[in-house]
């Protein structure tokens, strides 16, 4: 087989930084390379020298053996190389069609006007050629996420790309949109193109790819067959030790509730029900995991619990008080922890050190804040033992929070939050965009604080996560609970469907007594879990 | 590396660069602004004409203005003439101080704004609010009291009206901005226009003086005045005045770096959805923000009148705008302050020995005073800019999903 990209000895420094280091990748023609690593190992920046948006600081870019030079992405596209995004980069409002065509539209009375019947043609003889299911004249903002995607896959074809790169493209999807991205990939590479993607997760890796790559701190450190090596060996590679990949765990030991949201609304700035009556209690020393595909209004539930939003309708209480209008202060003070979804933007402020940033919340506390007056040598002492604690590197109280890596910021945060002598914990994404080592960590203390007693609200997009650690599994779906469940004998396939907004026939029953329960103990106050 | 690259190199050089690297990139961008301006006043003073025995001559070339004059009388003339040997503390030095005395509240004004992330540009306003209620309470109140007793009494009892009624006006804009979404810059600047025309009525109405051709109100008896300790009274300007302003400067620093509310200021005005979520009232905050920001605007406008006027009068000058540039020169940082006062006051004050000893047109003084602030206010603006754009500015994406990782991120 004929290699179709050749990466040779490729270093791209950024001030002070080596991103990719002396990396060599060759990926055969008409097969699948997974590019696998933490966060930070360099995987999205190769790929953008590749997709010419970076000019490495050395080494070569060989297409189908030719050295190739790019300046911007549209000499790379030239080239056959298409990358799609994380973030789609589709207009919402435009069509399927002109989504797909856009820029190079087919033109008509000498290049005046677009022929849109040539474009939509091309359009359905392209997804027709790949089996691909596309809707050419439906408006991007109402096709599903999965659907989008492959609007962005057809819309590099389009362009003529031989050699497709997806940057984790299965973040967003649900399970079974992962199976349709899987079969269409398998589709592309049967016909010849080449696909490179970038992923963190090891099963996928593993499952869609011929050939695997760990990166490193910007290394290589090996190319393996995906058929020839195991999920332990490729976690090693990852992290450079060994990974236990499964949470060991004792079953909870619920005592009384900790926190409780009933009826809870909040609206959306359009005044539509992005949480639309739910409600639901946590009990110490249990963890309620709350799973379901991004944005289904899990991140406004959070808000409104923690006190960032007021919520709409509903009462939360908190340590058998109504702190439904309470502040965001007041909750803090009287011992509700926060690791926020957002770490740059919320958990942590960018430009503070990190002695400022174990301020964050406890500036009005006794301890650190004491009649209005900070103390910063106890700051200072309460920053160095969370670092020391939670193995935040560099171990160095006075580094700015942007200096440290994805993962280290999130030790800090968990580790301030953690820190605070809890009562109830709200954990969302605990562990999102950070790396394996880190994930490990921050599960044992999720656990770690189950043991103690400290009520646990565990809000994650990733299924393994949410049913690896939760006693108790609700599954949110366009603003509700489209389930309750126990996570030990739901499977992965029902949890699926489930955020999906279906209903599985297997799991009605549960779900039915799951939601009984939370209402029974709403009126009651009496046994739940 | 491409100019992009580069670029953006150079900015994070910037952004990163400590207190002292940013102290010598001020003192070489000085050095180099006046390098320019020689050349500005060279040129100038060929396309003049003039006698020949005025003229001064550089490598056989007959020159009108002498650039060494211009910028001795601009530094050393502000300065009082420190090497003549006949300094004296209430030369041409206490006019200087007598600026920087004002130029330091009205940037402190301005600063702690910033710092909360307010662009308040209403410092202008407050402050001739402050020194009009000043004017009026003093002169009420110094009807009670005389002498000495009178000065110690009235003295921080004017200070504290123009406070309060700076800080009120500031606590205008703060409401709007907290609880009526209203942008501030609009505001600020509307209650500027708002502050003249009403002390306009007040003064040339209700509070004339009816004793006097101009729109000002009776002038206020001398012991309700600031005292001219040392540097004499010939200049208006008061050591105690000054002595205040440096108080202020320590305090307000004291206050960011070392409160619960300074910090609560500081990370709403860098990351406002950080602030929220560390459980940071963000309206209380802008409010207080801005009405601590008034008050030291009012106590400007106090200064003003119990220091240099002895009475309000109509058309003050602008050191509410200047303060806006103080406090950029400063990094808005309350102790880099009281030097871009110094720097601004020395500027000020120079300008007008300048004009005394030399030919040279105001103009060309402007713009020389122009190009010494736009260049060392140019590397900080930078910074602040550079903030923004480089790669380890706070102004990030939003990180995205498992493994996302935004453009530009760097990897450990």
């Amino acid at each position: 087989m004929a290699t179709a990209v050749h990466l040779e000895e490729i270093t791209k420094r950024f001030p002070g930084v080596v991103a990719n280091d002396d990396v060599d990748l060759e990926v055969e023609r008409g097969t699948v390379h997974a590019l696998l690593g933490e966060n930070g190992a360099g995987k999205t920046t190769l790929m953008n020298v590749l997709y010419g948006l970076y000019e490495p600081t050395s080494g070569r870019v060989r297409l189908d053996d030719e050295v190739k030079s790019f300046d911007s992405p549209r000499d790379a596209i030239d080239a056959g190389v298409g990358m799609i995004h994380q973030h789609f980069m589709l207009v919402d409002p435009m069509t399927v069609t002109e989504n797909i065509t856009l820029g190079n539209e087919p033109r008509k009375w000498g290049g005046l006007a677009v022929d849109r019947e040539a474009a939509r043609e091309a359009v359905v003889e392209l997804s027709a050629r790949y089996g691909f299911d596309v809707d050419p004249d439906a408006p991007v903002e109402d096709v599903s996420v999965g659907e989008q995607q492959r609007v962005e896959i057809l819309k590099a074809l389009y362009r003529g790309a031989d050699v497709l790169i997806l940057d984790e493209p299965t973040a967003v999807l649900t399970p079974q949109e992962v199976e349709e991205l899987f079969g269409v990939i398998e589709e592309l590479t049967a016909q010849g193109k080449t696909i490179i993607f970038i992923t963190h997760k090891l099963g996928e890796a593993m499952r869609a790819a011929d050939e695997i790559t760990v990166l490193r701190d910007g290394r290589n450190v090996g190319t393996v067959a995906a058929d020839a090596t195991t999920r332990e060996e490729l976690a090693e590679l990852m992290v450079g030790r060994e990974v236990l990949l499964d949470v060991d765990r004792e079953p909870a030991q619920a005592g009384e509730v900790v926190a409780s949201a009933a009826d809870i609304v909040v609206e959306d700035e359009r005044g539509v029900r992005a949480v639309d009556d739910v409600s639901f209690e946590v009990r110490a020393g249990e963890i309620l995991g709350i799973a379901g595909v991004d944005g289904n209004g899990q991140a406004p539930l959070v808000e409104a619990l923690t006190g960032i939003e007021t919520p709409d309708a509903g009462e939360i209480r908190f340590l058998d008080e109504d702190v439904t209008s309470a502040s965001r202060r007041e909750r803090i003070a009287s011992g509700m922890a926060y690791i926020p979804e957002d770490r740059q933007e919320r958990g942590l402020v960018m430009d503070f050190g990190l002695i400022e940033n174990a301020l964050l919340g406890s500036q009005h506390s006794q301890e650190f804040g004491p009649g209005g007056r900070i103390d910063w040598p106890a700051t200072r002492e309460h920053a160095e033992a969370i670092i020391d604690e939670y193995d935040v590197r560099p171990p160095d109280p006075e580094a700015g929070a942007e200096s440290l890596s994805g993962g280290n910021q999130q030790k800090f945060i968990v580790g301030r939050e953690f820190e605070r002598d809890p009562k109830l914990v709200v954990a969302s994404h605990p562990t999102r965009g950070v790396d394996v080592g880190s994930i490990e960590f921050i599960h044992e203390r999720l656990l770690e604080l189950r043991r103690q007693g400290v009520a646990v609200l565990l809000v994650s997009s990733k299924l393994e996560e949410v049913q690896g650690l939760s006693d108790r599994l609700a599954v949110m779906y366009e603003g509700e609970f489209s389930g309750v469940v126990d996570p030990a004998d739901t499977t992965e396939e029902e949890l699926g469907l489930l955020m999906a907004g279906e209903q599985p026939d297997s799991v009605d029953e549960r779900i039915d007594s799951g939601t009984e329960q939370t209402a029974a103990a709403d009126s009651t106050g009496g046994e739940g879990a | 590396m491409s100019a992009a690259d580069r670029a953006r190199a150079v900015l994070t050089r910037l952004v990163e660069a400590s207190a002292i690297e940013r102290i010598l990139i001020s003192t070489a961008a000085l050095v180099l602004s006046i390098l320019i301006g020689t050349a500005i006043v060279l040129v100038a003073g060929r396309m003049t004409t003039c006698a020949a025995t005025d003229a001064v001559y550089y490598l056989g070339t007959g020159f009108c203005y002498d650039p060494v004059v211009v910028f001795d009388r601009l530094f050393l003339g502000a300065l009082g003439e420190p090497f003549s040997g006949n300094w004296s503390p209430d030369g041409q030095f206490a006019v200087t101080l007598r600026e920087t005395t004002l130029l330091v509240f009205t940037g402190l004004s301005v600063a702690v704004a910033f710092r909360a992330g307010i662009f308040n540009i209403g410092t202008q306003g407050q402050m001739v609010v402050g020194a009009m209620a000043t004017a009026v309470a003093v002169l009420w109140a110094s009807s009670f009291v005389s002498g000495a007793l009178g000065t110690v009494l009235l003295i921080p009892f004017g200070v504290l009206v123009g406070a309060v009624f700076g800080g009120l006006y500031g606590t205008l804009p703060g409401l709007l901005k907290a609880y009526a979404d209203a942008n501030e810059v609009i505001t600020t600047i509307m209650l500027n226009f708002i502050a003249t025309g009403v002390t306009l009525y007040l003064v040339s109405g209700p509070f004339k003086d009816p004793g006097s051709a101009a729109n000002q109100t009776v002038p206020l008896p001398e012991f309700a005045r600031f005292p001219s300790l040392l540097f004499g009274s010939r200049q208006d300007f008061s050591l105690v005045a000054f002595a205040i302003g440096i108080l202020a400067i320590g305090g307000l620093y004291y206050v960011i770096e070392h409160t619960a509310f300074g910090y609560d200021v500081r990370t709403s005005g860098i990351q406002p959805e950080a602030a929220e979520y560390g459980g940071v009232d963000a309206a209380k905050t802008v409010v207080a923000s801005l009405t601590l920001s008034g008050a030291l605007g009012g106590v400007a406008g106090a200064m003003y009148v119990m220091m240099i006027l002895g009475t309000f009068q109509t058309g003050l000058p602008s050191y509410g705008f200047d303060g806006i540039t103080v406090s950029i020169l400063a990094g808005n940082n309350p102790l880099g302050v009281g030097v871009a006062a110094l720097l601004f006051g020395i500027l000020k004050s120079g300008t007008t020995v300048v004009q005394f000893a030399t030919d040279v047109p105001p103009q060309l003084v402007g713009v020389l005073r122009g190009l010494i602030i736009l260049f060392v206010a140019m590397p900080e603006f930078f910074r602040l800019l550079g903030r923004r754009l480089s790669p380890s500015g706070p102004e990030r994406n939003p990180v995205a999903t498992d493994g996302g990782r935004r453009e530009g991120e760097t990897d450990e």
